[in-house]
């Protein structure tokens, strides 16, 4: 017998510490049936509303200044005067070219003008994202594993004091707070300009404007995930298999953590999916509130100057930004469950 | 090993667990019995340290005291030195870990070894439980509950722990898994010092040296398995041997009647014990050394109700040869034999409607030398034939009172109720047109059963009855008996219960003695005698009981061996040896020996006695080889 263990020793090493991670084929099709839908609908809306739908795309004001040889060369690019098969088809091919139409505010490409502001969008809601969900996990997990003792009273009461505020909100308070009265942060702006940082300087001066906008998001979407968390410790700490945990002598806190926290992060990190789109609403607001160069103040400008095609595209790329990170959050929840991950 | 000593445990003041003592020696395997809720699970947690609740008392692991310790240190020997399988197998496991990372952890939790090498043990242990390299590598979710059960145990016993606690290890698993869950389980236990809880009294049976019997947070008996299963002392352990549908003993699915309750004062059976005394709803009994067991009751357990010791003759006819029986409470003694041995005479003897010869009889300990009122009150018999126990001059109403007036119980009004309750009873009608009928008015049946509910008026404590069925049909003949069985569960009553009929014994009685000519010659428990009859004679009459299936397909001579499932006990049946003397039926020797195929010289001279061949006794010189071992 302790032949036969040695041999099949290396097989087996390798199998349990090598995660399966295909994501079943299913749900990449829901995504792109997804994706099509959006599109679709971003093509027939404007060409479903009465009038013509150039005014619809572009809005009145812009087709004013437009000169007819502008006019004609924008019916020939979106293929107006074809059927709406053709132009259905011109209109996904120009998409994949990366051709989301012209901004005639800033006279350019709207692609172009989106890659200028949406790193920064990304880089706000991304870190909200992570950050809120990991701070809101631990708080939760800490919480719910003391449940009725002071830290989690005190713990509770306080989150659930936050729960209620609007992003908005929660921003221009902090941005009165911390950036008027106590003026320790930039009041707007992502870095500082003309200060030509570099390096450590930079990423100091990026992080020195990115904390309130950051602190207003995280401070808000924390609640819903710090309150998932700890009702979902409460139930799973009953469970019989935490009792097998605590019956071979595992310690506390890897009860706290491998066993039951393990099994919490299931529904947070899908919570985390479902709760995405509105962090990116929320994001929006937050960035007008702190004139963050991102998506948020793009659309907002748009909306002011009626930059028709600006906010289509602004709109569409902030659908597939939702739809990518939802792509990667079920890819990730499969690797933790292998009751997903097994059936294909 | 471990040691238990007052253990008290209790949920929010509410107490289960009320004094506990109990030792456990390596090598033992000690299961704890009893029905839901007695509070099994809660001594195996208060053990191991994981109840909700609060626990007083010591348990002393290796002369620690474990309700002492401090929890860092409770946490290092949990797990390692004691481990337990809980009794939930369907959640026990972490869902989102495979088995063999759940077993290993295990291990590296205890800082024993390094990641290699608990793997390596991982891999042993789940191959000694039973579960190969690709059951070991799946998650919970692919596997069934028998083979989660085999996981759990082996996560239990990966440290190679002292001390083992599994909980309900074969809770709804089917026979055969089951079958080889004990198998591995077998293995495991044997360097151990185990403790079995469960609820499946074959589970114990089969893994157990020693059994506790736990009832309302009490041990009620404790003793070695085998003496519990076949005779068990205490009430209770009674009453849960009966409800348990088994192969094994007859009178199964019998029940206890009530329900347990955690708030009761003095002996936690006494709301549901039919023997209690005074004291008994006041104090709680202590355990006591009662010969081979240990046994918390205030009565010393079952008591035996009539103790006969007795023997007739009528003229040069020895009728009765020093018979010996005893009665106990709430129990079925099956009195079988062939027409004329003598079970009529028995019973009338120990009523007093015969003198005897030589006589020594006790009721509920006190020797009877009289024949008084009270001792009518306590012992009734029904007779074979309605004629001899109810007058032709008498109806209904006088027949069924007679007994109620002589006791004078009660006044005329409440008398009448209780002739129309007993009479409800045998499933007679109680209105006024039948009990102004007098017996030739009756059916033989219903004349039986004015005589049965003329007996039963008084709640006699014994009953006995002399094929006082025989005449009736069977379904009347069913019901009739399902009544006294019911009677029996609710009152203790204990039935004496005289038949030539063997089937009809078997299902309705604990005990079995074989009568024939006047001696016992066989005696113990039913299902031991009617799987494994050891005397020639007991055999004869189990060969020739009825039987409900084809005989014509059965080749001849077949019947008997593949009755008793053992075909190892045949061998006395063979063709008659040659003998000295022809046997008469005058001889001096064994009162079988003229008509037994086993027959020898030894047996014609010499009268063999009635030797105690455990659990029964039997008065034969040449039982089956393979029960010769089992006797001494
Ligand atoms: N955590 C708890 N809090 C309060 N009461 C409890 C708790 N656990 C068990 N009890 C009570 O303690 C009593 C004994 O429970 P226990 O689990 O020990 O029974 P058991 O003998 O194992 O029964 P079963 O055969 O059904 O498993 C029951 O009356 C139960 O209601
Ligand atoms: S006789 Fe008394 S002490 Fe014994 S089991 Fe019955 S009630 Fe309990
Ligand atoms: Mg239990």
């Amino acid at each position: 017998m302790q032949e036969c263990v040695q041999t099949r020793h290396v097989p087996i090493r390798n199998k349990v510490f090598k995660k399966a991670s295909v994501l079943n084929k299913a749900s990449i099709i829901n995504y792109v049936v997804a994706l099509l839908i959006i599109l679709t609908m971003n093509f027939f809306i404007p060409r479903l509303m009465p009038g013509d739908p150039l005014q619809a795309i572009y809005g009145n004001e812009a087709l004013l200044v437009m000169t007819p040889e502008l006019q004609e060369e924008l019916t020939h690019r979106f293929s107006l005067d074809r059927p709406l098969g053709e132009q259905y088809a011109s209109y996904l091919l120009s998409l994949c070219r990366g051709d989301l139409g012209h901004s005639y505010y800033y006279n350019a490409p709207v692609l172009k003008v989106i890659s200028g502001f949406l790193p920064w969008t990304l880089l706000l809601t991304g870190l909200a994202l992570v950050i809120s969900t990991l701070v809101g996990f631990f708080l939760g997990v800490e919480s719910g594993s003391r449940r009725g003792r002071p830290l989690d009273q005190v713990l509770l009461g306080s989150i659930m004091l936050f729960s209620g505020f609007p992003d908005f909100f929660m921003g221009i308070m902090l941005l009165l707070f911390f950036g008027v009265f106590l003026s320790l942060v930039p009041l707007s702006g992502a870095l500082t300009p003309y200060a030509g940082h570099s390096g450590l300087m930079l990423v100091a001066d990026l992080l020195h404007h990115l904390a309130l906008p950051l602190a207003a998001l995280v401070l808000v979407r924390l609640t819903a995930t710090y309150l998932l968390t700890r009702s979902t410790m409460i139930t799973t700490l009953g469970e019989a298999f935490i009792l097998t945990a605590k019956a071979k002598g595992c310690p506390e806190r890897i009860i706290r953590y491998r066993h039951a926290g393990r099994n919490t992060l299931l529904p947070v990190v899908t919570a985390a999916g479902l709760q995405f789109a509105h962090l990116v609403t929320g994001t929006l607001f937050v960035e007008i509130v702190f004139s963050y160069p991102g998506l948020g103040s793009l659309l907002y400008k748009s909306l002011l100057t009626r930059d028709y095609p600006l906010m289509a595209g602004i709109l569409l790329v902030l659908t597939v930004v939702v739809l990518t990170i939802n792509l990667l959050l079920d890819v990730f929840y499969s690797k933790l469950d292998p009751r997903v991950a097994k059936c294909t | 090993m471990l040691t238990i000593k007052n253990l008290k445990a209790s949920y929010n003041g509410l107490q289960i667990l009320k004094d506990i003592n109990l030792n456990l020696e390596k090598g033992q395997v000690l299961s704890v019995i009893g029905e839901s809720g007695t509070g099994k699970t809660t001594l195996g947690r208060a053990v191991m340290g994981l109840l909700e609740g609060r626990c007083t008392g010591e348990i002393l692991f290796k002369g620690k005291n474990l309700l002492t310790c401090p929890e860092e240190e409770r946490r290092r020997i949990r797990g390692r030195e004691i481990a337990m399988v809980f009794q939930n197998v369907e959640d026990g496991l972490h869902p989102l870990y495979s088995i063999l990372y759940q077993v290993m952890e295990a291990v590296l939790i205890h800082g024993l070894t390094d990641k290699k090498a608990a793997e390596k043990r991982a891999c042993e242990v789940l191959e000694l439980v039973g579960l190969d390299n690709r059951r070991s590598l799946a998650y919970p979710h692919q596997l069934s509950g028998g083979e989660k059960q085999r996981a759990l145990i082996a996560l239990a016993v990966v440290n190679n722990p002292d001390i083992l606690i599994l909980d309900e290890p074969t809770a709804s698993l089917d026979a055969l898994t089951k079958a080889e869950i004990i198998a591995v389980l077998r293995r495991i236990t044997r360097e151990k010092a185990s403790l079995v809880i469960t609820h499946d009294i074959s589970t114990a049976a089969d893994l157990s040296t020693h059994m506790a019997v736990l009832y309302g947070g009490r041990i009620v008996e404790l003793g070695a398995t085998g003496d519990m299963l076949t005779g068990p002392r205490h009430a209770y352990t009674r009453g849960l041997l009966r409800s348990y549908p088994n192969m094994t003993t007859t009178k199964d699915l019998q029940g206890i009647p009530g329900r347990m309750s955690h708030h009761v004062e003095g002996c936690p059976f006494h709301p549901r014990c039919t023997q209690r005394i005074r004291i008994c709803s006041a104090e709680a009994p202590l355990p006591a050394v009662e010969g081979n067991r240990l046994i918390a009751c205030h009565r010393g357990g079952i008591v035996p109700l009539l103790e006969v010791r007795c023997s007739k003759s009528f003229g040069p006819l020895k009728v009765l040869q020093d018979v010996e029986c005893i009665l106990h409470e709430g129990e079925t003694l099956a009195l079988i034999g062939e027409s004329g041995s003598g079970k009529t005479t028995l019973a009338k003897t120990v009523m007093g409607l015969l003198k005897a010869d030589e006589e020594e009889i006790r009721l509920e300990g006190k020797k009877v030398t009289r024949r008084t009122i009270d001792f009518y009150k306590r012992i009734q018999m029904i007779f074979q034939n309605p004629g001899e126990s109810i007058s032709h001059r008498m109806n209904v109403l006088q027949t069924v009172k007679e007994p109620l007036d002589i006791h004078k119980t009660g006044n005329e009004e409440e008398k009448l109720e209780r002739v129309r309750q007993v009479l409800n009873e045998v499933e007679l009608p109680g209105d006024d047109a039948f009990l102004k009928k007098y017996p030739h008015h009756l059916s033989g049946g219903e004349a039986q059963r004015v005589a049965i509910a003329r007996a039963l008026v008084l709640n006699p404590k014994v009953l006995i009855a002399d094929e006082s069925t025989s005449a009736l049909d069977a379904s009347v003949q069913a019901k009739i008996l399902k009544l006294m069985m019911n009677l029996q569960e609710k009152r203790g009553l204990s039935i004496m219960f005289i038949t030539h009929d063997l089937a009809l014994a078997k299902k309705i009685s604990d005990r079995l003695a074989v009568l024939l000519k006047g001696r016992i010659v066989e005696e113990g428990p039913t299902s031991e005698i009617i799987y494994h009859p050891l005397h020639p004679y007991t055999r004869a009459l189990i060969d020739y009981a009825p039987l409900l299936e084809d005989r014509s397909a059965r080749p001849a001579g077949s019947r008997w061996a593949r009755r008793t499932h053992s075909g190892t006990c045949g061998n006395s049946l063979q063709a008659a040896p040659r003998l000295k003397r022809p046997p008469s039926a005058t001889s001096t020797g064994c009162p079988y020996a003229n008509r037994c195929l086993a027959v020898k010289d030894r047996c014609l001279e010499e009268r063999p006695e009635l030797i105690a061949c455990s659990p029964r006794k039997v008065a034969c010189f040449y039982p089956p080889v393979d029960y010769k071992i089992q006797s001494n």
